[in-house]
């Protein structure tokens, strides 16, 4: 099937009558914020946000500044990924966050040393022949939890028809349950040194990065990516032209929960332990990501570039604040502004574009 | 005469089935560390008298607490432990356990009525102006040690709308203010990192990324602590160069100290907290008097005395 013969509703896709990308939009938004940060900047703390200053490194940019940006976005951006692609096709996924918190208990749970310091490992989930494993053990158990948490919300939605809404808002208490429930409240840790890499200075990054570019190239360049946009437009219109729509559904849940999982290896690696209150609230800032990145929560439109846009005007926010000294309380607060201001830009945009 | 042997049998039978019910605990929240020691420590304290104990998890839910509190009292429990979520709404506990005459003991979080509870309620805790003011003593004393008359710190605050949180970091201006400190302190920066190992670790690295030279962190508790150490040791920063301090004592935190990392934390005893609760309540139960307020100490811990604690937490 050519590309060009392939569009919604029997149009015929021409690239050059495209309007522009709403992901530039987002990218104007980055760089607005990151000028401004650096203009308040040198205005008021006479330092620069994004160049280096200091007389003992030799760089051009503040490098160290760049890869917190993306490093404290990174874990979030993974789960963020899955979050599109459900939002894409319609629908929402407020449990990742609990995901994180339950696969990051048990899989910590398998990763753990049996001596520390010399002493037994005083945090010791199971009997030491269940500790130090090899990397594998933990990293499988981890996809599994979250490969079965997202095929449970799949197959609620796609199958007992209850709106995603309430299908993830069930998983999102119950994981979160199931994460307390695990160790009974008490943190995981003391993890093996293979495991410990995972998550190590800028891997983080990396795999979020190389998980990115994947499903970059799967949403826009497979079969799955073209059914994730044709469900979200029109999901009895898909459901006719044959695509199977209950599977893809399933699928589509199951790969968030996944990403859900991995991102929470990737979490207790770098922190060195796992807590039952781990990723509260991530499933928000995921589903903020996507929305300032130019993703629809009617569905049918948005994309990962954009996604990761809206990740790193997160990151930007959150250093540019520290970078200026200001409290946390302005942060949040100027973060609503941003994720609200978002959605109304993307309105008025729909609507022009609707009546033009 | 029968209606005498009616009304002794009833509350007979009362007395056994409120004495069958045992004691109540709400806590804050279920997935805190320090919470998980304390409430372990009110099940243990209670096995060892072979009391039973309900303990339920308010989730951090002002509401859903005062809901756990008044289902307590329906079902008629002999007393109620109350680890409060948010320690400026407890006196619709307070007035809804002493309407009931059920006994109420507040544990870890100081209840703003303290010092206007009914006579069956009492407060069990460690006094938080002593919680990171020892440590902080400590880390003067450090500096001075090496020889630093002026030192540029960072202080890494717990979630703002938590009181411990004030009052942990105002402990490091009073010391300061009050001259108790050996060397002069210049706060570079001061931000929260909500408590977490993972929000502290991209604090610490925003602040590095700042290239200002500094001597120590003052953390409001471990977790953050070691957040910092990690992001420290990422930056490839010599971990002996800095005087890092945190408060809790836990065993992710000892670790970090016995491995030349974390310099100083403040231990406060959580299991203690717990047992003087189930103490205090079942002595209200059975009508005896407690003191009002019983304030657990904090104990300073450094690498000369770790061995006592590596057990403890």
């Amino acid at each position: 099937m050519a590309n060009t013969s392939h569009g919604i509703g029997g149009l015929t896709f021409d690239p050059k009558k495209r309007t522009r990308p709403p992901e530039l939009n987002v990218l104007a938004a980055l760089v607005l914020i990151i000028v401004a940060f650096e203009v308040l900047g040198r205005l008021f703390i006479g330092d620069s946000f994004l160049f280096n200053t200091r007389d003992n490194v030799d760089t051009l940019f503040n490098e160290q500044r760049l890869q917190i940006i993306i490093l404290q976005v990174a874990i979030v951006g993974i789960i963020a990924l899955g979050v599109t692609q459900v939002i894409i096709t319609g629908g929402i996924d407020l449990s990742s966050g609990s995901i994180v918190g339950v696969t990051a208990m048990v899989t910590m749970s398998f990763a753990q040393v049996a001596t520390v310091n010399g002493n037994p490992n005083p945090k010791a989930i199971f009997g030491p022949e269940w500790m130090d494993l090899p990397v594998i053990v933990p990293l499988v158990v981890g996809l599994a939890c979250g490969l079965f948490a997202g095929l449970v919300n799949g197959l609620l939605i796609a199958y007992t028809k209850i709106p995603p809404f309430i299908a993830t808002l069930g998983m999102m208490v119950a994981a979160r349950g199931a994460a307390k429930w695990w160790s009974k409240g008490n943190p995981i840790s003391f993890p093996t040194e293979s495991y410990a890499t995972i998550g190590k200075g800028m891997t983080p990054v990396v795999i979020f990065i190389v998980l990115a570019v994947l499903f970059h190239l799967i949403m826009t360049q497979t079969k799955y990516g073209k059914h994730c946009y044709a469900i979200g437009s029109n999901e009895p219109a898909a459901r006719m032209s044959g695509i199977n729509v209950d599977g893809h559904k399933v699928l589509v849940y199951t790969i968030a929960g996944a990403l859900a999982a991995l991102a929470a290896v990737v979490l207790s690696s770098k922190n060195l332990t796992a807590q039952a209150g781990m990723g509260v609230m991530y499933e928000l800032d995921a589903i903020a990501m996507a929305v300032i990145g130019g993703v629809s929560l009617q569905g049918g439109r948005g994309s990962i570039i954009g996604t990761c846009l809206g990740a790193l005007i997160f990151g930007v926010i959150i250093s540019g604040f520290t970078f200026l000294k200001l409290d946390a309380y302005y942060q949040e607060m100027v973060k609503g502004v941003i994720i609200v201001g978002a959605v109304v830009l993307d309105q008025w945009r729909q609507t022009k574009r609707g009546r033009g | 005469m029968k209606k005498t042997l009616i009304a002794a049998g009833i509350a007979a039978l009362m007395t056994t089935t409120a004495m069958a019910e045992g004691i109540g605990v709400s806590m804050a929240k279920f997935d805190d560390n320090f919470l998980t020691v304390l409430r372990n420590g009110i099940q243990a304290q209670a096995d060892a008298a072979g009391l039973s104990v309900q303990i339920e998890d308010a989730q951090d839910d002002v509401a859903k607490q005062l809901d756990q509190i008044n289902n307590f009292i329906a079902s008629g429990v002999d007393a109620i432990i109350v680890n409060p979520v948010d320690t400026s709404a407890t006196q619709a506990m307070s007035d809804a356990a002493a309407a009931a005459n059920v006994p109420l003991v507040y544990v870890n979080r100081q209840p703003v009525n303290v010092d206007t509870l009914p006579d069956n309620q009492a407060f069990v805790a460690s006094n938080e102006s002593e919680s990171s003011r020892q440590g902080f003593i400590e880390q003067c004393n450090q500096w001075a040690a090496a020889g630093k008359t002026d030192v540029a710190v960072y202080v890494m605050q717990g979630q703002l709308s938590n009181q411990a949180a004030v009052q942990r970091t105002q402990n490091y201006y009073d010391v300061i203010e009050a001259g108790e400190c050996k060397v002069k302190v210049n706060v570079i920066d001061q931000q929260t990192a909500n408590w977490s190992r993972d929000e502290a670790q991209s604090l610490m690295t925003n602040w590095l990324s700042t290239g200002a030279a500094f001597d120590g962190v003052l953390a409001n508790n471990d977790e953050m602590a070691l957040g910092a150490i990690q992001a420290m040791k990422a930056a490839g920063i010599d971990m002996a160069s800095v005087i890092v301090s945190g408060v809790d004592a836990t065993q992710d935190a000892l670790a970090s100290m016995q491995a030349g990392e974390l310099d100083i934390t403040v231990f406060q005893n959580a299991a203690a907290q717990g047992g003087g609760a189930l103490d205090a309540a079942v002595k209200l139960a059975a009508g005896e008097a407690v003191d009002q307020k019983v304030y657990v100490p904090f104990e300073l811990v450094t690498p000369a005395n770790i061995a006592d604690y590596l057990a403890k937490n």
